[in-house]
This record gives C-alpha cells, structure tokens and sequence, in this order.
C-alpha cells in the first residue's frame, strides 16, 4: 500500500496542469539501432556488375558492424528489386512493411579505371531523399568505393568521421613465426609487412608506416616499416623493447625497455631519439603504454603492487596513479580517443579474459564481454565508438568489433587462426 | 502343509501390520490444504568489491528476426492461418479492425485496481480524482514502453533534446489524432516520440469523469532522453 501510494505521488508530481491540457514528462529513452535497409547495388553496365559484389559485401559489413544500424535482411524485402533509385519511383510503404526507418540505394557505373558510385539515403516514412552522394575507386578495390559511401552515410547520422576508411594492423602466425599485415579496417585487403621471423605487437604510426617488436636481430627490439623498404630498428636498448605507442600527433613514442626482471617506460621522439626512462621502480614491470588523446598521459600496465594493475600518469612520469582494484590481472590498457575510458583486458574469477573500461576519472569498472570464450586486446576505433578484439569465440582466434559499451559483438569477414593484437589508426 | 501355514503367517503379519496401522496413524491428510509452494533463495553474501564486475543482464539479444517472405507452396494453408502479406495486397483494414476490437475488449477488462481509503483522506472521496491520476500515469507507462529513439542520434545532441506531443484520446481509448506540437529540431526524435504514441495506441478506455477532457483538450507529454 505504501509503496503504491508514493508510485502514485511520483505520477502526480510529473502530471502537470497548464492550458486545460494535462501534460505529462517522460524521459528514458531506449536508443537502439536504427532499423536500415539496403538495396541490392543497381548497376548500369556490364562493367560495373563484377565490383558490385565485393562493394555490396563491403557496404553491407560497414553498416552491420558500425553499431549504428540494425540492417534488415534482404530475403524479407517486399519491394521490387528493379525498383528506382529516385524518391518518385519508390515505393515506401513496402519499405515501411519490413520495418526499415531508413532506405540506403546505390547505383554502380564504370568510368575508365574507376568504378563511380551514387547513393541516396531516404528517410522511409516521410519518404524524402535526405542525403545523395557520389564517390569513385579504382574497379580493382570496389571496396573502398562501398568505404567511402558509408562514410558519408555515417557522417550524414553522427556529424563525426567515419571508421571505414581507416586502417588496421594485427599479427598472424605463419609457418616460419609470425608476420605484421596492415590491413583495412575489416581486415581486408591485408598486405604482409614482414617475412619470416617472430615479430609481435604492431603500433601503427600516424601519418603512415607500422612499428612492431621483432626477432629479426639477435634481441627484439623495436622495428619501423614505411614503404615497401625493408624494416628498420627504431629502438635497441636493454633485452627487449615492447609495447610502442605513438601519440596522436605523431611526435612522440612511449615504449618499454626490459632489462632483467625489470622494464621501465621510456618516452622519446617518435623517430626513437632522446629516449628517457619515465617509470622508475626497480624490481616491477611497467609495460604497455597507451597514449590519452590530448597526448598528456599515459595509460600503463605495471606489477608495483604485487599484481597487473591499470595506472596512469603525465607523459613525463608525474602524477603515477593507479586506476584498477578489482581484478588480480589486469593488462593492455587502450586509451579511448574520446579520453573519458579506458578499456582492458582483465582475467576474472573464473579465470576467464575479458575485457574491460575503466573511467579515468572515478576508477568505475564496467564489463564488456561475458560467457563468450576468451576476450583479449582491446583497441579503440579513432572515433572512440568502436572496439576492436581478439576472441577464440567460434574456434581460433580471429578479430572482432563492437560498441565502445560492448554491444553489437560481431567478427571481422576475415579468415580466423591465431590472430593478434589489433592496432587501429586513422 | 508348509503353503497352508506360509499363507496363514502372511495373513496374520498382514492383519497386524493393519491394525498398528491403525491404532498409530498419524494425523489425517488435509485433502483441501493448499500446497506449500517453496523456492530456493540465495542468502550469498554481496559480491567482492575486489572481484570484476559481473553484467547483471546478458548482453543484449541479437536483433530481432527480420520478416521473411515465406514461399506459398501447394495447398492454401486453411482460413485460420495467419496471412503473410504479399507483394501486392493492401493491408487488411478488417482484419486490422477485428485486432483493435479484441484488444479494446481485453483493455475494458482491465479496469483500474480500486483504492484503498486514507486515514487523513478527503471525506467526501477523491477516488475519481485519484482514478484519473493513475489513468495518466497508466498513460506515461505504456508510451514509455514504446519510447524506442534511433541510436544514430549524436551523444552531444541527446541532451539537449526536447520535443511535445499533444494527443486526444476517445472514449473507446482509441487515438483521436496526434501530432508534435513543439518539435525538438531533430527530425529523427521527432518521428521516434510520435511512434511512442502511435504504437502505444489503442490505450485502456478512460475513466468516465476525464473522457471529455481527453476528448477535447487531449493531453500532452515532454520527452527527453
């Protein structure tokens, strides 16, 4: 009775009384994916009709796995697969039967080398173009023509810059060890940067090139490849040099140096000169650096207090804090461009990896994975809305993407094996 | 001989098992005694602070499954079936209505709970007043639940998102008209809150003291995110 009593007083309290028309508040909203529907490509010549297929796959994937929309399937549309492209000559309310808020059509066409696509967002109830945009790529990568388009699709809805067309570089394993590919941001058009060796953890450089810790000389140290020259060593110094990060301007490189049961951070020039050591703790390790966005802190993993904890500091080893207390091992720290989270990898309780953000500014732990095989090596998009992983889910370890508070966990259309350690730049 | 005083024996251990039976029967059954209904409860101590994290909901489910256009093959299904719209027909306005009828009925059923009397309550009785206020705040509830917003909408724009939508509700409940009578500028909300009320329409016939308000005035409701 009492509790239905103060129900009833928080119902009168929003009830408002004003020009004989009672008007009530509500808020709480439940966002959600917006329900997207995309036509199958229309092509206008022969030409075009071999690149529709790898740019329908690429559209399709862009906007399934962005987290923006839910992209309806195609078997359940009603709508005439000939039908136009124009407003006039579409007919919404089949549209509306399948439940799409929103129309994506595209037409392809050859132009010389290039393969030209247009396309046009309609909004389905009120039935009215909202955005028309055409874009061109060379016919050999169709794929980065469907990048493009989603781009300014994604732009038209956010007001932010895409993820589509930006990169990313992971390690596999090969016969001989394991090799550092660059990739596009699904994964494909993956192009090999080393052969042969063991060469782990890949830090892409701002501005172009990849950095990563190889076994190519006697010790592993640091590597940078820029081109299609050969790689060469950044950095050399102690036993091991682990963990590069760039930061976001580009300038300057933080990495960690072993030398016996001990490694330190160091930062220095992004070219590797000037290296000073920025952790100082003697028998610890401080290892994986990640940059903030405004290139003032550091985020680090470090033992100091007996277990793999999460800190932070200033970029010249000020301010040293630690972060994470919960959790027995927590590790791979990556900085959200957005600079308010910071998501990790962390073994819990049942012993299982998953991953993590921790606010930086109240320490408050939120999970993103559960119950789904083993989650590792977060790393943001460059907008700070996605997440990109490891997981062993579906057998083998292959990339994965989700929201940046852990919805939409869907795999990258690549092959699976052991695949690691994601980087992901602009 | 041996069958004879075998059998004789069992009858005898038989007749007194019987009769102790009798004699030591504990209490009668309670043929019309309720079941006692038990459930295991968790009296576990509150997780660790030192432990990470647990999701208290599983992730959210996968998108909800898209329509499927099912291929008709060989004999009609019969009258009963559900019909899967095709390419060409137009809704069924009758077989919409026959739906809005039913659920109409089913909410003429519902009638609101009656309240139970305040020490300090108006002598005369407020229960009209009070009915009309749980009607409203009925209202609040089932558009709430349909209040579904696109995620596409940027952060740094939900919150200064703020739209009105003024309604007029008949007697049956069923929405007279509706429209956005203070658009927040973002056409994405707009539409969403309008759906809120459109979806939550046909709502529970209202109580008879505020039919004519909700038939003239209607009544209006803020959302924000």
């Amino acid at each position: 009775m009492h509790n239905r009593f103060v129900a009833l007083l928080v119902v009168v309290s929003s009830v408002v009384f004003a020009q004989g028309r009672t008007t009530l508040e509500i808020s709480g909203a439940n966002f959600r994916p917006m329900p997207l529907a995309v036509a199958a490509p229309l092509t206008q010549d022969e030409g075009s009709k071999a690149p529709a297929v790898e740019f329908d796959a690429a559209l399709m994937y862009d906007f399934a796995a962005c987290g923006l929309f839910q992209v309806l399937d195609r078997k359940g549309f009603l709508a005439d697969a000939k039908e136009g492209v124009t407003a006039s000559t579409i007919q919404f309310a089949r549209w509306t039967d399948v439940g799409a808020e929103s129309l994506v059509k595209t037409q392809l066409s050859i132009d010389g080398a290039n393969v030209r696509g247009d396309l046009r967002l309609f909004a389905v109830a009120s039935g009215r173009e909202e955005l028309k945009v055409s874009e061109s790529a060379p016919s050999s990568n169709p794929r980065l023509l469907a990048h493009k388009l989603a781009n300014a699709v994604y732009k038209f809805y956010t007001k932010e810059t895409g993820p589509f067309e930006t990169r990313i570089a992971f390690t596999r394993k090969s016969a001989s060890g394991r090799d550092v590919f660059v990739s596009d941001w699904d994964g494909k058009n993956a192009a090999r940067i080393t052969n042969g060796d063991v060469n782990v953890l890949p830090a892409l450089v701002p501005g172009g090139g990849v950095a990563f810790t190889s076994y190519r000389s006697k010790k592993p140290f640091l590597f940078v490849a820029k081109g299609s020259g050969d790689p060469q060593q950044l950095v050399g110094k102690g036993s091991m040099v682990t963990g590069a990060s760039f930061s976001p301007d580009g300038k300057r490189l933080a990495v960690s140096i072993s030398e016996g049961e001990n490694a330190e951070i160091y930062g220095g020039g992004a070219d590797g000169s000037n290296l000073a050591k920025i952790t100082d703790t003697k028998f610890f390790l401080n290892t994986s650096p990640s940059w903030s966005p405004d290139g003032k802190r550091l985020a680090f993993v470090s033992n100091r207090a007996g277990t793999p904890q999460i800190y932070v500091m200033g970029a010249d080893g000020s301010n040293q804090k630690r972060l994470t207390f919960q959790g027995n091992y927590n590790t791979t720290p990556s900085w959200s461009p957005r600079g308010d989270i910071i998501a990790f990898t962390a073994r819990d309780e049942r012993n299982a990896f998953d991953l993590f953000t921790v606010n930086v500014e109240n320490s408050k732990v939120t999970r993103l994975t559960q119950d789904a095989s083993g989650n590792e090596e977060p790393v943001f998009s460059p907008n700070g809305r996605l997440i990109m992983f490891t997981s062993t889910r579906g057998g083998g370890r292959g990339l994965h993407v989700m929201t940046f508070d852990g919805n939409n966990q869907i795999a990258l259309p690549m092959e699976k094996g052991d695949v690691n350690t994601p980087d992901w730049a602009p | 001989m041996f069958v004879g005083l075998s059998v004789a024996g069992h009858v005898l251990a038989v007749g007194v098992w019987l009769v102790l039976g009798w004699l030591f029967a504990g209490p009668r059954m309670e043929l019309d005694q309720k079941p006692i209904k038990a459930s295991l409860v968790r009296l576990g101590k509150p997780r660790d602070d030192k432990l990470l994290p647990r999701k208290e909901e599983e992730p959210p489910p996968p998108p909800p499954k898209k329509v499927e256009e099912v291929p008709v093959v060989g004999p009609k299904p019969p009258d009963t079936a559900i019909k899967i719209p095709s390419k060409d027909a137009k809704p069924e306005k009758e077989q919409k209505k026959n739906l809005f009828d039913a659920l109409n009925k089913t909410g003429k059923q519902a009638k609101p709970e009656e309240l139970e009397g305040e020490a300090d309550g108006d002598p005369n009785g407020d229960a009209a007043k009070q009915e009309g206020e749980k009607y409203y705040g009925l209202l609040r509830s089932v558009v709430k639940r349909n209040y579904d917003v696109s995620n596409t909408i940027d952060e740094a724009e939900r919150r200064r998102l703020r739209a009105e939508v003024a309604f007029r509700i008949g007697n049956a409940g069923e929405l007279l008209d509706v429209d956005v009578t203070k658009p927040s500028g973002n056409e994405l909300f707009d539409e969403a809150v309008l759906a809120a009320v459109k979806k939550a329409a046909p709502f529970t016939p209202p109580p008879e003291h505020i039919r004519d308000e909700l038939k003239k005035n209607g009544v209006a409701i803020v959302f924000t995110p």
